[in-house]
């Protein structure tokens, strides 16, 4: 079969179209493009079919495990597909582990070094005890969270562009850092101790959550990964859509409630509100799919992020 | 009703374009006035009121464009009219040490021929429907050097400024309290200062944009 590959403007990428078995896959057809072009390799590539000039409908985007006579139109021995370079990708993992690489490394140096010492504060500094808890409540969580990148997450999409990875780590490092500077101040003003014990305690209790949340996401997605959308089931997955998120965010209350710094609690806004976003997308890509027609499940009535309010 | 309220908003639009264009003749008219009679370490004093009656107003504008007044977008207006104001009120305002330094007068002259040009711009095509070619082309040229002169005066202000800013402690809220919050204004000087630095060229390659497709059009017509 005879497979032209064209860009958006129509120019021709592979000069002279590829040629390909008749039973072919999407996936042969992403390996002879990278071995025509060197530059391209599969993840960077996004191939539609053609749409007419002028509608407004999106185009088909081609799935790389369905054999390519799926998309020929009947009989038809040669196909015309759209390539778009999608930049330089990375993997989820380098993406996910550079970001929590720097609030990892960065928090400890506020608490272990003489920093302040450059912001004026020459004075000895005294440590509280919510400094210390705080410090290895960070580490943990970060801690953590790259384990879970590891051995635990399970990607449906293998790859991220790039960029992502300067605008994710610019968020963490940055946020990261401004915590870290106000927690571990010299002139820091502790809550109580039972405020910190109450804090930190939920705290590890929805860290500990979290990670169940994680282990239950894994088993949903099976490892031949076919990328399907499942309702999520078990444990406080009964009750709220992302009760992934859900723990994510209580989790930073509590550390919040402990350590009682503005930025922190600034930081906790923001993150609840882009993963509420996500929430939201998730929740409507579910009840939409699983709409109880036609044998189709129909999703139950739950929580979409942050019982008891949204 | 549609068309009593594009009237109304004409008739706004021609207002507001015109009020604006005659602040800024009156900034740049006492400047160079000043200039002449007494030199640069005044020219602040002769221009404080209309500068910041009509860079304050400016404000509207990112008004204009979110409730679809205009159809420029709030992700360009909103950092221009930003810095603007920062410098007017945050800086020159806030801290009379830099007053008498000769780039208020180089920031001075910028801001208003540009805006002079650009609010006859407005001015002309929401009163008349169209704008001579010759003040399009003032418009979108103009830019390529009183930009760069009068980024490179806020940039300098904004840095003569910051040893007063460490100095007098001023808008800076100091730990420790109960919410370990602090703000130093200072430092927020030297982010605003780092925003800059990406910011500027991005927001000239915008306006070279502008100007390529502006020009592009006029000659057509």
């Amino acid at each position: 079969m005879k497979v032209s590959v064209v860009s958006r403007s129509g120019r021709e990428v592979v000069k002279g179209g590829i040629q390909l078995s008749d039973s072919a896959s999407v996936a042969d057809l992403q390996d002879a493009i990278h071995k025509r072009t060197k530059k391209f390799y599969p993840a960077r590539q996004r191939l539609t079919l053609p749409v007419q000039p002028g509608s407004k409908e999106r185009p088909t985007v081609l799935n790389s495990k369905k054999s390519l006579r799926e998309y020929c139109s009947d009989n038809s021995d040669s196909i015309t597909v759209v390539f778009k370079d999608l930049g330089p990708q990375v993997s989820y993992r380098t993406l996910f582990f550079f970001e929590y690489l720097g609030p990892l490394i960065l928090y400890p140096i506020f608490y272990y070094f003489p920093v302040y010492q450059f912001f004026g504060y020459k004075a000895e500094r005294v440590i509280h005890p919510v400094q210390t808890y705080a410090m290895y409540y960070w580490c943990f969580h970060y801690f953590k969270r790259i384990m879970e990148t590891f051995f635990v997450h399970r990607f449906s999409h293998a790859t991220s562009p790039l960029s992502n990875v300067f605008r994710n780590c610019a968020y963490y490092w940055s946020f990261g850092s401004y915590i870290a500077y106000y927690v571990n101040h010299p002139l820091y003003t502790p809550v109580g101790d039972l405020q910190m014990k109450i804090g930190f305690a939920f705290g590890l209790l929805c860290q500990v959550s979290n990670f169940y949340c994680h282990i239950l996401l894994r088993k949903l997605r099976s490892p031949e990964g076919n990328g399907g959308y499942q309702i999520p089931k078990g444990f406080l997955f009964n009750i709220v859509t992302c009760a992934n998120y859900t723990t994510e965010i209580y989790q930073w209350v509590g550390f919040n409630i402990a350590t009682q710094t503005f930025a922190g609690y600034v930081f906790l806004v923001v993150a609840a509100l882009i993963m509420t976003n996500w929430a939201l997308a998730k929740h409507r890509r579910l009840k939409k799919l699983f709409d109880g027609k036609e044998g189709r499940p129909k999703y139950p009535r739950r929580w979409v992020i942050l019982p008891p309010f949204l | 009703m549609a068309g009593f309220l594009s009237t109304l908003r004409r008739l706004y639009l021609t207002l507001y374009n015109w009020t604006l264009f005659f602040g800024w003749v009156q900034v740049f008219y006492f400047c160079i006035k000043q200039l002449k009679e007494s030199g640069h370490q005044h020219v602040y004093n002769a221009v404080e009121r209309p500068l910041q009656f009509s860079q304050t107003a400016a404000v509207l504008e990112i008004l204009h464009g979110l409730v679809g007044l205009v159809r420029s977008p709030v992700s360009a207006t909103l950092p221009q009219i930003g810095s603007r104001l920062y410098v007017t009120w945050g800086i020159l305002w806030s801290f009379p040490e830099v007053r008498n330094h000769i780039l208020v007068t180089s920031l001075v002259i910028s801001w208003s021929i540009t805006e002079i040009i650009r609010y006859a711009f407005y001015g002309m095509k929401e009163t008349f429907g169209f704008a001579p070619s010759l003040l399009i082309w003032l418009r979108y040229s103009t830019f390529l050097l009183l930009y760069v002169t009068g980024i490179s005066s806020e940039i300098g202000l904004i840095y003569l400024a910051l040893p007063y800013m460490k100095e007098s402690g001023k808008y800076s809220y100091r730990m420790p309290n109960k919410w370990n919050f602090s703000f130093d204004y200072f430092y927020a000087a030297i982010l605003v200062l780092a925003i800059y630095a990406p910011g500027s060229p991005h927001m000239y390659s915008y306006m070279l944009v502008q100007r390529s497709k502006a020009l592009s059009k006029s000659k057509k017509e």
